[in-house]
């Protein structure tokens, strides 16, 4: 508190603030109204940059589990692109298809956690707790395909997967599919009860200002920039695949709750490509091995997860392990930049929906 | 709103999402990895599982003294506390000693009993 104005005061938010996950904002307020803010991260410091250089191939994918924990899989085929680039091993195509079936489940499950945790900030406790119950749904399916339910302990590693898909994956991953179309459904009929009261017209962010300040994925989207890897640049058998890219102008916190909402629907258009057209025929495993060593040379491999865009570059000088793997995760700019512009000049009861809005992660930003 | 009011008649009629746990439990799939069996009879001391183990929970000791005649070589000692059950010792092992089993109630307040001995003390 100030003495020349006694309704100045600085406010903590976060880290031990419930859903905001090891990550704290300072805020400058006056009255009701924040006049700054300053992201103040670096409490989930893990060090995975360099563990990963102590690390031989297969044992770095089960630490790229790690990265985020909402994302295992998405992380993991990443870190896999990268290895397959340096190595130039050839992925059998039945592979290929797993890898994007499962990232994109990943994807579908990190979108009904931000939609969770979104509510939840809010204090909309049904939405919270109707898209964590479906997300469980997922989940089941990753325990039946991977072997555990949230870390798939890099399932999706260099050379293809560990294993192949079981029997009975297809079926239950279609009756998955129909229970999420269910959940939107669910999360459409009452969403005007208290989501949209809450979250429209508050944190706009206009496709100006989310070019410069680099904001990437679901955020870019919600203000108009169409921009994602998957079609720019595309990946394993993306350029096979029929999908739109969810584009809205508004640019507010309810706008990007929608486009991660229709990215659900996307996604599941997309599963059920993939399922259709997954080559048959059994797959052999891959097992780990000793003295596995990573030819020379560097790379840089991007990709689209749910929360924007993701990279690793990675030099190896022939050894084992690599010689240095850097991280990027998409939460730096959106929780540093982009949250500090959102916040400035909000109302103290904003606060939240912005936070939530832009689907950060912490553990991504600080690794 | 009537969107809403339909949606909690729905939901009226239909089962919970949960399972009422210590009576009922959802089955693990095959696969599943969860704590280890080991069978040291099997088991040809290569040390294999300790070397890939990522986060070096695998250690390789000698048997307890009494054993000793019968077991002289090394076995793997398993440091669950450590152990993230990636699986990579099931994958490795040559003779297929070592398996991951589907228990996964390995909660104790003894931290003793996290490490698994390969021959019981």
């Amino acid at each position: 508190m100030s003495e020349k104005n006694p309704t100045a005061y600085e406010l903590l938010f976060g880290p031990a603030h419930p859903g905001s996950g090891n990550f704290s904002v300072r805020l400058k307020v006056e009255g009701e109204e924040v006049t700054s803010a300053r992201a103040d991260p670096g409490y989930l410091h893990r060090g995975f940059e360099k563990l990963m250089e102590y690390r031989n191939r297969m044992q770095n994918s089960i630490l790229s589990d790690r990265v985020c924990v909402f994302e295992a899989l998405n992380w993991n085929l990443i870190h896999a692109q990268a290895v397959d680039e340096l190595t130039g091993e050839d992925i059998p195509e039945k592979a290929r298809y797993i890898r994007v079936l499962m990232a994109e489940l990943s994807r579908i499950q990190s979108h009904l956690i931000w939609y969770g945790a979104t509510s939840m900030g809010l204090g909309f406790d049904t939405g919270f707790k109707v898209a964590f119950g479906y997300r469980d749904y997922i989940l089941d399916i990753f325990e039946l395909v991977t072997g555990g339910r949230v870390y798939p302990a890099g399932y999706i590693c260099p050379g293809g997967v560990r294993r192949d898909l079981p029997d009975s994956a297809k079926d239950k991953i279609r009756g998955v599919l129909g229970k999420t179309r269910e959940m939107l459904r669910k999360c459409e009929s009452f969403e005007k009860t208290t989501l949209q009261y809450r979250t429209k017209g508050v944190g706009i962010l206009d496709r100006g200002d989310a070019l410069r300040l680099g904001a990437t994925g679901p955020i870019a989207r919600a203000s108009g920039v169409s921009s994602d890897v998957r079609s720019d640049d595309p990946y394993e058998i993306y350029p096979e695949l029929d999908f739109e890219i969810p584009v809205r102008d508004e640019g507010d916190a309810y706008a990007r709750c929608i486009v991660g909402r229709q990215e659900i629907r996307e996604s599941i258009k997309i599963v059920e490509q993939v399922l259709e057209r997954m080559p048959e025929g059994k797959l052999d495993p891959i097992k780990p091995k000793l003295a596995n060593k990573i030819p020379e040379g560097e790379v840089y491999v991007r990709n689209e997860i749910a929360r924007g865009e993701a990279g690793i570059y990675m030099k190896s000088i022939g050894e084992e392990s690599p010689y240095r793997c850097k991280i990027r995760g998409p939460s730096l700019l959106h929780m540093i930049p982009v949250l500090e512009h959102l916040l400035k000049g909000a109302q103290i009861a904003d606060v939240p929906a912005i936070y939530w809005s832009l689907n950060i992660c912490p553990a991504d930003m600080d690794r | 709103m009537i969107k809403t009011i339909l949606e909690l008649i729905r939901n009226l009629f239909k089962k919970p999402m949960t399972v009422r746990f210590p009576h009922e439990q959802i089955e693990m799939p095959e696969g599943f990895r969860g704590e280890h069996a080991y069978e040291i009879d099997k088991c040809i001391s290569c040390g294999l599982c300790c070397k890939i183990c990522p986060n070096r929970a695998i250690e390789m000791i000698d048997a307890p003294q009494k054993d000793r005649d019968k077991y002289p070589k090394t076995y793997p000692r398993i440091d669950l506390g450590k152990c993230c059950f990636c699986g990579f010792c099931e994958d490795i092992c040559p003779t297929d000693a070592l398996k991951l089993t589907k228990n996964v109630y390995l909660s104790t307040f003894d931290s003793e009993s996290v490490i698994k001995e390969p021959i019981e003390k």
